[in-house]
């Protein structure tokens, strides 16, 4: 019985363990998995017939034919492989807001992806923006797995700004393997994060961008003359705020989050919007089901 | 007072009042004080910002909204520490007595409405000319603005002078009422009197004191506080000496212009021709009440048919006559119409026409009793005494005959003359009585019977129109008696002994004793002279005028100017006589008037008793009956023709004419202020007091600094609704 983690209820993972994900490309494995893989080999999903030359495996001799035709014929099937899922979080110092933090939502939702892709035998590498080139975080695989996993995600803590473009940037030079990316991020780059996602669109990978805010940057409840201050790069905007402000704002947040939808659409990139106060197990079960993340 | 704007702080506090919006302003220039909140990310905030700026002017505008709305409150009370006010027509004063002038020179025509602010506006009281209403249009306008003017606890009344004063509305703070009077009052064809509506203003604002005694309390029950009096005339009268105005106040407030052109008929007069029998001639005087020479044309009408018509050259400022010689007209209604020339604007209508009535001349009875004499019976026998009268002789003797106590008592005779003899008793008409006392005791006990010798005459009085004419200081006299008249009567000529001749009435007569006789009878009997009076001048003169003062009343002179509101009086005799004539000249129940009255007498004592008058609008008047041996008619307020009936018999027509030279004048009186170098009105003097021509308007400030102070408070709500409502970024 393994431990109950703090990021994810038992009753939840029960269900998680009812889902898998779902990559709309089709990648080569390392090992054997769960997934059709482009590589032949070893299932019971037939592919092809091929001529016998010496040195293949007399168990996959197909006797009927040899018994009519008396050539050797091997038959092929389809290899089924496992799935490379890479998660990759920001936990810059502006995921530290909101009730429950972003960064907690984000560490959450990774978590509960991670532990679908390992019951699913997939090969789970979970990275942060903020880690250097040269740094790389294990590999897990396997349902025994899940302890080492969960302690990684717990483990991640608020990094030192790094733009978004030099994170994927770093993160697609250590992964030069393709797979599925799940980009957990609040996007609030102020270089931009077309540049970021392009490098995905160039890896080939099949990605998932979760673009997420919290409450207090959808309809924030300030008021007053006030001097704000970015937590980031400490730079400053003084505003006094008033309704007209606010429903600008508002009109700002909504152009912003359709932009970013827009561009990711454009570019083949699963783009999806998610709230820190939307319940975890909605969000998975229900928006990423929609999604087509995990089914 | 009178700036738009009053300075109400000194210079130190002004500079500290212009401190408050610099300093206003200065606090906007510091940096606002903002709370410091660290947010994930100041990105979008950023994107906002700029936006913002695309549109940097506006935004900057609305920022400094609350700045412009707090400068806009320290200026609107910076304002109003100025007193910004203006001048306006208002009343000072608790209550009012407007003396409104409706003299026909109030009907002139040349003011217009809006005439008064002009005259404010170039400072000096003179109105433009220039339009169409009349003064007295405008007199009530200036009233009627005033009355709009009262307050509550003000009270106000109306008096209108003309030949006639009226209270048009009696004091009140009812101004409704006041203002339905003063649409009540019509224009008049009279003269200006403003004595008596001072008078009559005097009794309202300075009455006795009166106290009141309640519960062994005494009380003043009267109000001694000041009176505003307002004349509102066109200042056309005299001044007005020897009167106190007390507790009034008064102001002058002209109307009318001093360019007032005016053309008017100022003289109409029909009579008998002097060199030719049987032809009347008529007078028509024309004044140019203008500073240009005028021509123009007179058209006469005899019974509305047009007879003559004459062209008149009128220098400016100056008059001009002209004769019209008529025919034998024995009677009618002539009408002098004045054409005005073109290009002449002719203020006043109202003198441009002129009427004169012409009656059949009535003569006067005339009974001369005397022994004999001359020089007497040729004096009465004279053209002009018997155009005027038809005079009969009887001898001394007849005086004892029964046939004269009738005639006594009858009013057969306007006029008995008693020469060198008296009655025994005085006959009901009038008496001359010469060279002997009447049997009178009023007359009696004063004259002594006691001849004078010699008394030289030292005064006459040249007023009366007995003596009208008369020059006696060449006439000597070698005895007379000395008369003493009965109360009521007048010594007409004083001697060195005493007086010699004198006048007193007698019930409705006149008896006239001359004291010395003109031919006397010496001891003898035989004829002697008394005086050498027959050989002037102004011994026919006087006799002409007896016959004309107490035998024909008006007749003598058939088109007597009336002016407007004059009491016309009427003899009774000649309204009589009218009347007989009418009744087929019967009098032969007069000569036998101690008979029975006849139904035929009845008749005509009934219709002389109900005599009515037509005004010229048509409407009737009964005339009251005779009193002091005149009827006497007062209500002649309208030009025109007045006619006196008898049931439907005309007796007597009368014409009421302006005819006057002042109030055809109608151009304001002015004079050059020496210091301020315009023209002003003439001031008005009422009792050794000046009273200059003021501008209409009485400046009350008005005051703005309430309502300022009122929208000072409606921006700083503004302002508040600003600031909570944050419409601005």
């Amino acid at each position: 019985m393994p431990l109950t983690p703090p990021l994810l209820s038992p009753e939840f993972l029960a269900r998680l363990e009812r889902m898998e994900l779902v990559t709309r490309k089709v990648f080569r494995g390392r090992v054997k998995g769960d997934r059709r893989s482009k590589r032949k080999g070893q299932s019971v999903e037939f592919s092809d017939f091929r001529n016998y030359v010496p040195g293949d495996d007399l168990r996959r001799l197909d006797w009927n034919l040899y018994a009519r035709l008396d050539k050797l014929i091997i038959k092929l099937f389809l290899e089924e492989e496992d799935l490379h899922l890479y998660l990759l979080l920001d936990a810059s110092r502006s995921m530290e807001f909101g009730v429950p933090s972003k960064l907690q939502y984000a560490k959450e939702l990774a978590a509960a992806l991670a532990f679908i892709g390992l019951v699913r035998t997939d090969r789970v590498r979970i990275e942060t923006l903020g880690q250097a080139a040269s740094q790389r975080s294990p590999v897990f695989h396997g349902r025994s797995s899940v302890q080492r996993m969960i302690r990684q995600v717990e483990g991640i803590g608020l990094e030192d700004s790094i733009s978004m473009d030099d994170g994927v940037k770093n993160f697609c030079l250590r992964n030069r393997g393709r797979g599925l990316v799940v980009l957990i991020s609040d996007l609030m780059d102020k270089q931009g994060y077309e540049s970021a996602l392009r490098w995905f669109v160039v890896h080939q990978v099949d990605c998932y961008v979760i673009h997420l805010l919290s409450q207090e940057e959808l309809s924030p409840d300030i008021k007053g003359d006030l001097k704000l201050i970015d937590c980031e790069d400490q730079d400053v905007a003084e505003i006094t705020v008033t309704g007209p402000l606010l429903t600008r704002y508002q009109k700002a947040l909504h152009v912003f989050t359709r932009d970013a939808q827009e561009f990711c659409i454009r570019r083949g990139i699963q783009y999806m919007f998610a709230n820190n106060q939307i319940p975890m197990e909605q969000l998975v079960s229900h928006h990423l089901r929609r999604r087509g993340l995990v089914r | 007072m009178d700036a738009l704007l009053t300075n109400t702080l000194s210079p130190w506090q002004w500079a500290v009042m212009g401190l408050i919006p610099l300093a206003l302003i200065g606090l906007y220039f510091l940096k606002l004080k903002r709370q410091p909140l660290e947010v994930p990310s100041t990105h979008l905030w950023h994107r906002l910002i700029e936006d913002q700026h695309v549109n940097s002017f506006w935004q900057k505008l609305r920022q400094n909204l609350l700045l412009l709305l707090q400068l806009l409150v320290v200026g609107l009370a910076l304002l109003a520490l100025l007193r910004p006010g203006w001048q306006e027509n208002a009343l000072m004063g608790d209550r009012f007595i407007f003396l409104i002038d409706n003299s026909a020179s109030m009907s002139a025509t040349d003011v217009t409405q809006g005439r008064d602010n002009s005259a404010e506006r170039d400072g000096s009281s003179l109105p433009a000319a220039g339009s169409t209403w009349s003064r007295l249009d405008l007199a009530k306008e200036h009233v009627a603005r005033r009355i709009d003017h009262m307050t509550s606890d003000m009270s106000a009344m109306i008096i209108t002078f003309a030949e006639h004063t009226q209270v048009v509305q009696p004091f009140t703070n009812n101004r409704k009422k006041l203002r339905r009077a003063l649409q009540q009052i019509r224009p008049s064809a009279g003269r200006t009197h403003l004595r008596a509506a001072l008078e009559l203003a005097s009794g309202f604002a300075n009455p006795a004191r009166i106290t009141s005694e309640e519960d062994g309390q005494e009380y003043d029950v009267t109000d001694q506080s000041p009176v505003e009096l307002l004349i509102l005339s066109d200042g056309r009268f005299n001044q007005v000496d020897g009167f106190s105005l007390g507790n009034l106040r008064p102001q002058f407030l002209p109307i009318g212009s001093p360019e007032a052109s005016n053309l008017a008929i100022v003289g109409l007069s029909t009579r008998p021709s002097e060199t030719h029998v049987g032809q009347r001639q008529v007078f028509v005087q024309v004044a140019n009440f203008s500073n240009q020479e005028q021509r123009t044309t007179i058209d006469l009408n005899l019974n509305g048919k047009l007879v003559d018509a004459a062209e008149l050259k009128i220098a400016a400022n100056g008059r001009a006559g002209l004769t019209f010689t008529l025919g034998q007209v024995a009677e009618g209604i002539l009408r002098a119409r004045l054409e005005t020339p073109p290009l002449f604007i002719d203020r006043l209508a109202l003198d441009n026409v002129a009427y004169a009535a012409m009656n059949p001349i009535q003569k006067g009875q005339v009974l001369l009793v005397t022994p004999g004499n001359p020089p007497l019976e040729l004096a009465l026998a004279t053209e002009r005494v018997s155009r005027l009268a038809k005079v009969d002789k009887q001898l001394v003797e007849f005086l004892q005959r029964s046939e004269y106590q009738r005639l006594a008592k009858s009013n057969r005779y306007d006029l008995m003359i008693f020469d060198q003899c008296v009655p025994s008793q005085m006959p009901s008409c009038n008496t001359l009585t010469i060279g002997r006392i009447p049997p009178l005791q009023s007359w009696q006990e004063k004259s002594s019977d006691k001849l004078s010798f010699a008394p030289h005459i030292v005064d006459w009085q040249r007023a009366h129109p007995l003596l009208n004419l008369i020059e006696l200081g060449n006439v000597q006299i070698a005895d007379s008696h000395m008369i003493h008249p009965p109360l009521g009567g007048k010594v007409l000529v004083d001697s060195t002994q005493g007086p010699i001749l004198a006048i007193a009435p007698r019930n409705q007569f006149e008896d006239v004793v001359l004291g010395f006789e003109i031919v006397g009878h010496d001891e003898k009997g035989s004829r002697n002279v008394n005086t050498n009076w027959p050989r002037r001048y102004s011994f026919p003169n006087f006799f002409l005028n007896v016959v004309q003062y107490l035998a024909s009343g008006d007749i003598g002179q058939d088109s007597t100017v009336h002016q407007p509101g004059a009491s016309i009086g009427l003899p009774p005799a000649m309204l009589r006589s009218m009347l007989n004539d009418h009744s087929n000249g019967d009098l032969s129940w007069e000569k036998n008037s101690d008979l029975a009255p006849t139904q035929q007498k009845k008749d005509f004592q009934r219709k002389l008793e109900n005599l009515n008058v037509i005004l010229p609008n048509a409407t009737q008047r009964t005339l009251p009956p005779p009193q002091y041996g005149k009827y006497v008619f007062h209500e002649t307020y309208e030009l025109g023709i007045y006619e006196v009936r008898a049931g439907k018999q005309r007796l007597h027509r009368f014409a009421v004419n302006l005819l006057d030279p002042s109030e055809s004048d109608i151009r304001l009186r002015v004079s050059t202020d020496k210091v301020a170098g315009y023209p002003v009105v003439h001031s008005i003097s009422i009792g050794y007091v000046d009273i200059a021509a003021q501008v209409h308007s009485v400046p009350i400030r008005q005051d703005l600094w309430k309502g300022l102070l009122l929208a000072a408070l409606v921006v700083l709500m503004i302002e508040w609704h600003v600031y909570h409502r944050r419409v601005y970024v």
